[in-house]
């Protein structure tokens, strides 16, 4: 029995996922998992493998329950934990979800009678992006384990080091996937809400190189970890390649360089006045410094290589 | 971009020519991971032509020495206050090469917080000197330039000018454990092009650790003639892991040193003067 959780599953990234897990022979069942309810998630596939759940993952009570109900049920293997708070909102319940719940499940599931793998979504986001720090990231990169960062910042690491501390503490087989920014709407890309402004403003003087992935890579890469039993930290880089100011003109927008202070303020006041999800100080970083994930080790061990530009379209 | 009749003139025919046949390792949009682009790299080969050809009239000699391919560092002497001389290597390398090659120089952590010059130095492909960079770069086989001295190297009084500041162990450290040659590089003639005056110490612009105050507001056009020693197998005999033991690694940079200032000294006997 090789039953896949997936956590998430309503974001298009889970979407996508759940369908390539449908399709593969290897797996037996998918219990898909996500907050919105069973009628509200049309473009999941109607089959009999698929089963979809609403909980809320920020309730303890929900994760036990899902664990020791209906994943023991479907003899679940393998938990491929993805759902992380999308937009840039700060606060306990998008910590709860962001860290608390990762840390819960990977408890339970220590001690869960069939599942024996926990595949864990992470993002690049997590590693430190500086002029002193090597613009080729591999996995053993500092992280940007810092007090000032924003929550957003913090959650990630935190529930990134979560998991990273049971690898070899744990029974679990346990893989942590460090993904590029997946360009994409709908999926918490900050670049991807920048660059739906008609003039994108950008730091004068730097023209950093950024790291874009597509979301169909993400997914193989995940799904490549569920089949695979790599254990370990790997960082999954995108297809793309490219300049802060070519991004800008691939989206079809016009690059406005203005000095590095007023964009705090000028992207605070478009968020304020249009409700939008880029805030220049979680990127002011990488808007300055190049960063781009070494995937060496996702070749080698997981079999992973990026294939697919992205869509600079909507 | 750079308007080729300009790039023609400032170039001329043959160096056209040559820079027509320049690639780079192109991660998908015409840049390397680390922002290299070739266009940049010919349109300021064009822009920096006069001042190499006739202002410096600079002259390579043991170009042979220059692999064609694969990994390798250049270890050069650092002299003349502000880093021209690196410039000049840069260029020479290209012009001396076939296909040409862009030689990658490996630049103080300072210089990805210098607005402008990060993203011009990124496209001519300047990398910090962090060492996951530069273990990538040797990994993928190009060839480094690495001023051993560090900053103390241009930093240092016109009077001691040629006389080598100490050398630091990370070329010999990478050349050990990446299995590549270093090739020693005496560049003369740049010491003199801009003396140093001063420095002030208690400024640090941008990170930079000082504050120089050069003699002369621009380099004098002295002649700079570079000069390529025979590639050192550092890691002859020698395990990767060798790389780890410090006194391994000093010996190795000592033999870099010595045959650096064995090109200098050449240099210095044999030119007619500093502008000649």
């Amino acid at each position: 029995m090789n039953g896949v959780l997936v956590t998430g599953a309503t974001t298009p990234l889970g979407i996508e996922l759940i369908c390539e897990l449908i399709a593969d022979e290897a797996v037996d069942s998918v219990l898909a998992v996500g907050a919105e309810r069973a009628d509200r998630t049309p473009r999941l596939p109607p089959t009999d493998k698929l089963r979809y759940l609403a909980r809320d993952l920020t309730r303890a009570r929900d994760i036990r329950d899902l664990l020791f109900s209906e994943a023991r049920e479907l003899g679940v293997r393998t938990i491929v934990h993805a759902a992380h708070h999308r937009a840039t909102d700060e606060g306990k319940k998008v910590h709860r979800l962001n860290v608390e719940s990762t840390r819960l499940l990977l408890e339970l599931a220590e001690r869960h009678p069939t599942i024996e793998r926990f595949v864990f979504r992470s993002h690049a986001d997590v590693y430190q992006v500086d002029h002193d720090q090597p613009t080729f990231i591999e996995e053993t990169h500092p992280l940007r384990i810092a007090a000032r960062m924003p929550q957003w910042v913090r959650d990630r690491v935190e529930a990134d080091v979560t998991v990273c501390m049971r690898m070899g503490m744990s029974e679990l087989s346990i893989a942590v996937l460090r993904c590029s920014e997946v360009f994409a709407p709908n999926v918490g890309s900050q670049l991807h809400d920048y660059l739906q402004s008609r003039v994108c403003f950008r730091p004068l003087g730097f023209d950093p190189m950024l790291q874009l992935m597509a979301p169909k890579d993400a997914v193989t890469a995940l799904h490549l970890a569920v089949t695979g039993d790599a254990e370990g930290v790997f960082n999954i880089p995108g297809k793309d390649v490219l300049p802060l100011s070519r991004a800008i003109e691939e989206a079809g927008r016009r690059a406005v360089a203005v000095p590095g202070p007023l964009l705090t303020p000028l992207y605070g006041a478009r968020r304020f006045a249009l409700g939008t999800q880029f805030r220049y100080g979680l990127n002011a970083w990488r808007f300055h410094f190049g960063g781009i994930l070494d995937g060496r080790r996702a070749e080698e061990v997981l079999g992973y290589e990026p294939s697919h530009w992205v869509s600079w379209e909507g | 971009m750079f308007p080729t009749s300009l790039a023609r003139f400032l170039l001329g025919e043959t160096q056209h020519r040559h820079l027509e046949q320049l690639t780079v390792r192109d991660a998908g949009f015409g840049h390397d991971e680390l922002g290299l682009n070739a266009d940049m790299v010919r349109a300021s080969a064009a822009v920096l032509a006069p001042m190499y050809r006739h202002y410096f009239r600079v002259s390579g000699h043991g170009t042979e020495n220059l692999p064609r391919h694969g990994a390798a560092i250049l270890a050069a002497n650092h002299s003349g206050t502000l880093p021209f001389d690196g410039a000049l290597i840069y260029l020479n390398v290209l012009a001396h090469t076939t296909p040409p090659r862009v030689v990658r120089p490996i630049g103080d952590l300072f210089i990805p917080r210098l607005p402008f010059i990060s993203t011009l130095f990124s496209r001519l492909g300047v990398a910090a000197g962090s060492r996951g960079n530069v273990r990538h770069l040797l990994e993928s086989g190009e060839l480094l330039l690495i001023f051993p001295e560090g900053t103390p190297g241009i930093g240092k009084p016109y009077s001691e000018r040629y006389r080598l500041r100490p050398f630091r162990g990370g070329h010999a450290e990478l050349a050990i454990r990446h299995r590549v040659p270093v090739i020693p590089v005496g560049v003369v003639g740049a010491e003199e092009a801009m003396a140093q005056l001063t420095r002030i110490d208690a400024l640090h612009p941008f990170g930079a650790p000082y504050l120089p105050v050069p003699a002369t507001p621009f380099p004098l056009p002295t002649r700079v003639r570079v000069h390529y020693g025979e590639a050192l197998t550092l890691h002859e005999g020698l395990p990767p892991e060798a790389a780890d033991d410090p006194s391994v690694v000093s010996e190795a940079a000592a033999r870099v040193q010595t045959a650096v200032q064995g090109l200098l000294d050449e240099g210095l006997r044999t030119r007619a003067g500093v502008f000649t």
